[in-house]
């Protein structure tokens, strides 16, 4: 058993760990908590895997933004209701169809072959990303900071009409 | 001699020489604490025209921390009864631990460094980011309105001048051409960026301030407003570590300034002979000094200037400095 093996299972269960807790924890912002670690965990799995640059980044915007959004939303809003039970049939209904998924999923993940391994992966990690996307990907990379600035530029105005439709009333 | 621990094959030694290294790092931060404390104590008093803590500690008050320090260790730690207990016991400790796994990747001289990372510098703005969450489970797990309050305003000024702050190195990172720390520090043997982005600098520093919470942006404990913001219900030792986690912050910040803009352990022109490690700890507390001076100077902003501040004049700012520092690249460079 090697480090990485030992970090690995040490990284999953945490991942697994938090995502179960995530289901069965009935107060909404413990959820969110669980969430967190499983974001950070998924992070650890990637620097495992040399991808240190995908690592930093998923714990900027998972663990930092996104679920500070989430706890802003919750904690503004009604977090005392906790969450009710669902009927029994519901909860078996539902774990067939997770344990269908599994089956298709483990069914192809088993067969599936990424070819010749990048052994030189981990080196210049982040310029090599940089490169692709400035060369390659420049395109869909272009539309997709287009499209993100078209949210933003859409959200402000939305924010401002409620605003002066409010004053408009005053 | 730490590259050469970092390469190495992999043991037990290793594991028992990083954990030694590892506890001289908190001991010494812990020491800078101590004294960063009493420093600031008495640097605020001479602004003020008095003297500051004299009392413990002969005459300079050496040991008034650690008095303070001993104060809160042995006082009784009292959780609310209708607090969230689990958050409340767990928030203290999400916000310190990132404090202190961001010292590990920089760069306190040419051979000390924890982890040469390639992505150091987004790896501290990804790590400090995980404390914000902390703060702000902290406030809300203490079932209190005024820590409420605190928490939410801490968080939402905490995000909020973290994106200045990231943009504003962009002009460092453009002239070094790495994210890695210790590239950013070789790229300013001839010159530092201070001087070749100043108006980043300037915004740098802005929100390094708000993303401590130092004066004149302590708004989330904002004591006449708020009583004490995030921590009014914390006592004992769960309050000495959010007091921590600020003071290992500012370390870690005025470390980062050094690193970034005031060319870390490269000695001034002329000056060779002085020790890395010297020139970066003369660096450090110039930055350190700076805050505490900003500290006694400025009075609180309001919390309606906050938000229009960092978004409408550091974001454009940073912007700009984008593209001063690209057109300097290019035709100076």
């Amino acid at each position: 058993m090697t480090g990485e093996m030992i970090a690995f299972f040490l990284l999953a269960l945490t991942a697994i760990t938090g995502g179960v807790l995530l289901i069965n924890l009935t107060n909404v912002v413990h959820m969110v908590v669980a969430l967190i670690f499983t974001f950070i965990a998924i992070a650890g799995i990637y620097i495992t895997l040399s991808a240190e640059f995908v690592a930093v980044v998923q714990v900027l915007i998972y663990s930092g933004a996104i679920t500070i959004i989430m706890l802003f939303g919750i904690m503004l809003t009604r977090h005392q209701e906790k969450e009710k039970r669902a009927p029994r049939l519901k909860i078996i209904l539902t774990g067939l169809a997770i344990g269908l998924f599994f089956l298709i999923m483990y069914g192809k993940i088993k067969d599936l072959n990424f070819g010749q391994q990048d052994v030189e992966l981990h080196v210049d990690n982040t310029k090599k990303i940089g490169i692709e996307l400035y060369s390659h990907y420049v395109i869909p990379f272009e539309l997709t900071s287009v499209l993100l600035l078209v949210a933003l530029i859409g959200s402000i105005i939305l924010a401002k009409r409620a605003d002066d439709e409010k004053e408009a009333k005053k | 001699m730490m590259e050469d621990i970092l390469y190495a094959q992999p043991g037990w030694t290793h594991v028992a020489i990083f954990f030694a290294l590892g506890a001289a790092l908190l001991m010494t931060v812990l020491g800078f604490v101590t004294y960063a404390i009493l420093a600031e104590r008495k640097v605020l008093g001479f602004m003020q025209m008095r003297t500051g803590p004299n009392r413990v500690g002969g005459r300079f008050g050496l040991l008034q921390t650690v008095a303070d320090v001993f104060k809160l260790l042995i006082k009784e730690d009292t959780i609310p009864k209708l607090a969230d207990r689990p958050l409340f016991i767990l928030a203290p400790v999400i916000a310190f631990a990132p404090a202190f796994m961001v010292l590990a990747t920089i760069p306190f001289s040419e051979n000390m460094q924890f982890a040469d990372l390639g992505v150091g510098l987004l790896y501290y703005v990804a790590i400090s980011g995980i404390s914000t969450i902390g703060i702000l489970m902290g406030g809300w797990a203490s079932n209190n309105k005024y820590s409420l309050l605190g928490g939410m305003r801490a968080a939402a000024q905490m995000i909020s001048y973290e994106i200045p702050l990231v943009i504003s190195v962009i002009g460092v990172i453009l002239f070094a051409g790495s994210l890695n720390l210790n590239d950013i520090v070789r790229g300013q043997e001839n010159i530092a960026y201070i001087f070749l982005t100043p108006i980043g600098f300037f915004v740098f520093l802005i929100s390094s301030i708000a993303e401590l919470n130092r004066t004149p942006f302590d708004l989330p404990e904002a004591e006449s407003e708020l009583v004490a913001g995030y921590h009014v219900e914390y006592s004992g030792f769960r309050w000495a570590f959010f007091m921590l986690t600020e003071y290992v912050y500012l370390f870690a910040m005025a470390s980062l300034t050094t690193v970034l803009f005031l060319g870390g352990w490269m000695p001034i022109p002329f000056l060779g002979f002085i020790p890395g490690m010297l020139w970066f700890g003369l660096k450090f507390s110039l930055v350190v000094f700076f805050m505490i001076w900003i500290r006694g100077t400025l009075p609180r902003l309001r919390a309606d200037q906050l938000m229009g501040f960092a978004w409408k004049v550091l974001l454009p700012l940073a912007l700009l400095n984008i593209f001063v520092s690209a057109a300097v690249k290019e035709l100076f460079l």
